[in-house]
């Protein structure tokens, strides 16, 4: 069996003794010294061409930063480095030597590891077993559980990440859980990390804790390919950066040599406005009323009589550590969790107990944090995810008959409306980047035209050009009259788009701030004070 | 073009004939057969002058059950309890026919209905059972089948038995009440009653807002309570009509040749069974569906034809249908556990 890493262990070959030099500079250096080179790569899509020829180098040791827009083939070329898709043309070079994975087994093999964006835990499963999986330390013939878990300590010790090894998965943060991942990639000997989009799902302290981590891993050689969206952590944690427009490289920056300005422009091509504040709405009356509303958990109430009134021509963001009963609360809203208590009213009609379709007649659209499992089928058409909702009245159905054509203009009238980058409406959402699946069902909700709009994560895996577009929209769409009950784990979010703000903590509103009154620093203690306030 | 010629080359069902029919051949000449001659018995047993009546005749129940199993399925429910609901649609139709005053026509679609409701009713109580007590349908769906099965039998066997037979079966039902055949042979008006739900279900499934809502629930079901599909109460109508087709097939089989329900002659031909096999392997899809029956009932005749002409046994046909599903199975994955589901 082959053991767990040691960090000065047998792979100590050519090209990672090279490399010992503390951090590379510009990283671009020559292709001898090189952990990860690829050439060339080239992938094709129907009607797509995904990635168009490019060259990518990262250095061992270097944190190499992964930007582009919506589309521009960031997962592609990563899940192409991993083995998960064969490229059309192009080479791949790991530590000098040329590679060709048929699949991520090979890769792993190779030094490579992935942390995909939904995690693959087991969560019945203790940290230990989980890491070890596949591969555990044996003793004649038996799992040795005593060596898992030292080694799995052990590691978890020497790379800072803070992990009880015996603890439950299933009990853990999501922080903590990619965590885990990462820690299954160490004990995997992986050299080179590949992270897609990981501080999507995480709250600020969390992706501080990862940043850490990660600068850990970069000091102790290993090499960290990061995709994310977010300028300020490019910014905070990158040495390069290489960013990708339509399939192709679009600017290879030095991170200490660019600014989050320049990064956006090589993206877009144009100038964008980052964290724009919004003027405030003209607000009307009442839309959502919420009074007392309980949903019981086992011991503590998840959400706890909790009251408030969203207006129409208002954004109401809702803030707090996640885990404070924003999602109880807001599955209770939409009729997904039936409430213990209280009144909810939509536009005067009372919903409490209503089922979702009544809701949505009342005037609720929602587009939900979890856009896989909730908000779309993936494995349906663009058109067909479209459609849902409107499927039972004109256009799209006359006189009982569901009509073919009516689905795919109305399909394509919304990815025009929402510059939705895709092939065919008839293509399944799967195919779709992380980002377009979001305008697709943030197109949708939005086209009900709704009094009510409850939003969740609305930009979470959207690129920056697309954010300001969407916040642009959501800001359209309150004055024009409508109410909207926003939950945002970025707080530059809450505050750029609200009208008021509500900070849950322990299932209670702990706070309420104006817009006046609500920046960054202010918040965040809020969610702080909050989160430990009522000890 | 060249590119639809591979589509269609390569797809995973020639794939999986092809495959099937090479490991047929060599293990029947391995039995000393020629394969060739096998084979083509088989295709002059379903299809030839003699066979394709018989075919079509063995199509009716298979394609029937294969529906009745389908509609649920497109919506991601299985119904397990379809020998059941078939056996209270035929014992049902039979105490209808054999009890009614009306005259004939009249009692025999009186018979057809009373099949139909009986089969909806029971397999509704399934979905009362998931819905309520929260027994997964799967489950009560199967369990409930058995005293279904039993009920019918004790009917067969009691209370509406033919006097002075030796059998457990009904008495035969009077001339009026038999469905009209078509042709000389065994096949009869059933074919229409079938044809017509094929044909309804391919309309509600591509072209109703209905349709469309019980797809996007198979594909996923949290999707569809978010966008506002009451399930429990699709998972009941949906229930109902599976049922209802089901007693249907019931019904057919009482009012065709011999006439009666004889207590066990509507489950030993395993229709349930095949049929759930066509509808699984066809995605539940109405058209697809269709053809997995027909070709499925069309092996079985087929395997009965080149029994009575060579020495190879009828059962090689049921050999060669498990090899053509596990090579589908392979090459599509249908089988495979779904990672996204509701919990
Ligand atoms: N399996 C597939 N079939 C068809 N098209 C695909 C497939 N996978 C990706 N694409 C297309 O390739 C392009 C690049 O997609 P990719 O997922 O690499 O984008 P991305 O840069 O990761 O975007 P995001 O930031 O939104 O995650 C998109 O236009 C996408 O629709
Ligand atoms: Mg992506």
């Amino acid at each position: 069996m082959t053991l767990p890493p040691s960090d000065d262990g047998a792979r100590g070959e050519g090209a990672r003794v090279a490399a010992k030099t503390p951090r590379p500079g510009a990283g671009t250096g020559a292709s001898a010294s090189a952990e990860v080179e690829m050439r060339g790569i080239v992938k094709h899509f129907p009607g797509v061409r995904a990635n168009d020829g490019i060259d990518l180098t990262v250095a061992p040791g270097e944190i190499h930063a992964l930007m582009g827009e919506n589309g521009a083939g960031k997962s592609t070329l990563m899940s192409i480095l991993y083995g998960m898709q064969r490229p059309d043309a192009g080479t791949i070079l790991i530590g000098g030597r040329e590679v060709s994975f048929t699949s991520p087994t090979q890769a792993i093999a190779a030094g490579l590891g992935m942390v995909h964006q939904g995690f693959k835990l087991f969560p019945s499963l203790s940290v230990t077993d989980n890491v070890v999986y596949g591969r555990e330390p044996r003793r004649r013939g038996l799992i040795d559980r005593a060596a898992a878990r030292r080694k799995v300590a052990e590691l978890s010790e020497r790379f800072g990440l803070g992990v009880d090894p015996g603890a439950p998965v299933a009990e853990l943060p999501v922080g903590v859980r990619q965590r885990v991942e990462i820690l299954k990639l160490l004990y995997r000997d992986a050299r080179v990390l590949i992270l897609d989009e990981p501080t999507a799902v995480l709250t600020p302290a969390e992706t501080g804790a990862l940043f850490d981590v990660l600068r850990g891993l970069a000091a102790h050689d290993r090499t960290v390919l990061i995709v994310t969206h977010k300028l300020r952590e490019v910014m905070a944690l990158s040495d390069n950066v290489t960013v990708l427009r339509d399939g192709r490289v679009a600017a290879r920056l030095r991170t200490a040599a660019t600014t989050p300005a320049e990064i956006a422009e090589a993206m877009t091509g144009r100038a964008i406005e980052l964290d724009r504040r919004y003027p405030a709405g003209a607000i009307g009356g009442p839309v959502l009323e919420v009074t007392g509303l309980t949903v019981r958990g086992e011991g503590r109430p998840l959400v706890d009589r909790v009251s408030c009134t969203v207006r129409a021509g208002e954004v109401v963001g809702i803030a707090g550590v996640a885990g404070n009963g924003q999602t109880e609360l807001i599955e209770a809203l939409v009729g997904l969790r039936p409430p213990d208590g209280g009144r909810v009213t939509v536009d005067g009609r009372d919903v409490t107990d209503a089922p979702v379709a009544a809701r949505r007649a009342a005037g609720l659209a929602y587009v939900p944090e979890d856009r896989a499992e909730v908000g779309s089928a993936p494995d349906a058409s663009i058109g067909d995810n479209l459609a849902m909702g409107f499927h039972r009245a004109e256009p799209l159905t006359v006189r009982g008959l569901l009509r073919p054509a009516a689905v795919r203009a109305h399909a394509r009238r919304l990815i025009g409306e929402f510059g939705v980058k895709a092939g065919d409406p008839a293509d399944p959402v799967s195919t779709l980047s992380g980002g377009n699946h979001q305008k697709v069902i943030l197109g949708r909700e939005m086209a009900h035209d709704a009094r009510l709009l409850v939003v969740e994560q609305p930009t979470r895996g959207v690129d920056i050009g697309s954010i300001q577009n969407i916040h642009a929209r959501l800001i359209g769409y309150r004055d024009a009259g409508h109410a909207i009950l926003l939950v945002s784990a970025e707080l530059s979010e809450i505050i750029g788009l609200s009208d008021r703000i509500l900070v849950m903590s322990e299932g209670r509103i702990a706070t309420e701030l104006d817009r006046g009154e609500a920046d960054e620093r202010r918040l965040g203690l809020a969610m702080a004070g909050a989160a430990e306030g009522p000890a | 073009m060249p590119r639809a010629i591979r589509g269609v080359l390569f797809s995973p069902i020639v794939f999986a004939l092809v495959t099937a029919l090479a490991i047929g051949a060599v293990m029947l000449a391995v039995t000393g057969a020629n394969p060739l001659t096998a084979y083509q018995a088989i295709v002059t047993g379903a299809l030839g002058a003699d066979g394709i009546g018989n075919s079509l005749t063995q199509a009716v129940p298979v394609t029937g059950m294969a529906l009745a199993l389908a509609i649920p399925l497109r919506a991601g429910l299985v119904n397990l309890g379809g020998d059941g609901q078939l056996v209270l649609g035929g014992i049902t139709a039979a105490a209808v026919g054999l009890a009614s005053p009306l005259p004939g026509p009249l009692t025999l679609v009186l018979a057809i209905l009373a099949g139909m409701a009986a089969g909806a009713l029971y397999a509704a109580l399934a979905a009362v059972c998931e819905n309520r007590f929260g027994v997964p349908l799967l489950v009560s769906s199967l369990l409930l089948s058995y005293p279904a099965m039993s009920a019918a039998s004790y009917l067969a066997r009691f209370p509406l038995k033919e006097e002075g037979s030796s059998l457990p079966q009904t008495r035969q039902l009077p001339d009026g009440v038999h469905l009209p055949s078509l042709g000389s042979g065994t096949l009869n008006a059933g074919l229409f009653l079938v044809a017509a739900v094929v044909i309804a279900y391919a309309v509600i499934d591509a072209r109703t807002p209905t349709g469309f809502e019980i797809r996007m629930t198979g594909r996923n079901a949290r999707f569809a309570t978010y966008a506002g599909v009451d399930r429990p109460r699709l998972t009941l109508r949906l229930m109902a009509v599976s049922g209802a087709v089901a007693g249907l097939v019931g019904s057919i089989g009482v009012l065709s040749f011999p006439y009666r329900f004889i207590d066990g002659a509507l489950i030993t031909p395993n229709y349930t069974w095949t049929g759930l096999l066509a509808a699984l392997l066809a995605g539940a899809a109405p058209l697809g569906t269709l053809a997995a029956a027909v070709f499925f009932a069309a092996m079985t005749t087929g395997g009965a034809g080149m029994e009575r002409v060579t020495e190879v046994p009828r059962e090689i046909t049921t050999v060669l249908q498990a090899l053509i599903i596990v090579f589908l199975a392979v090459r599509t994955g249908i089988f495979r556990r779904q990672p996204r589901g509701d919990s």
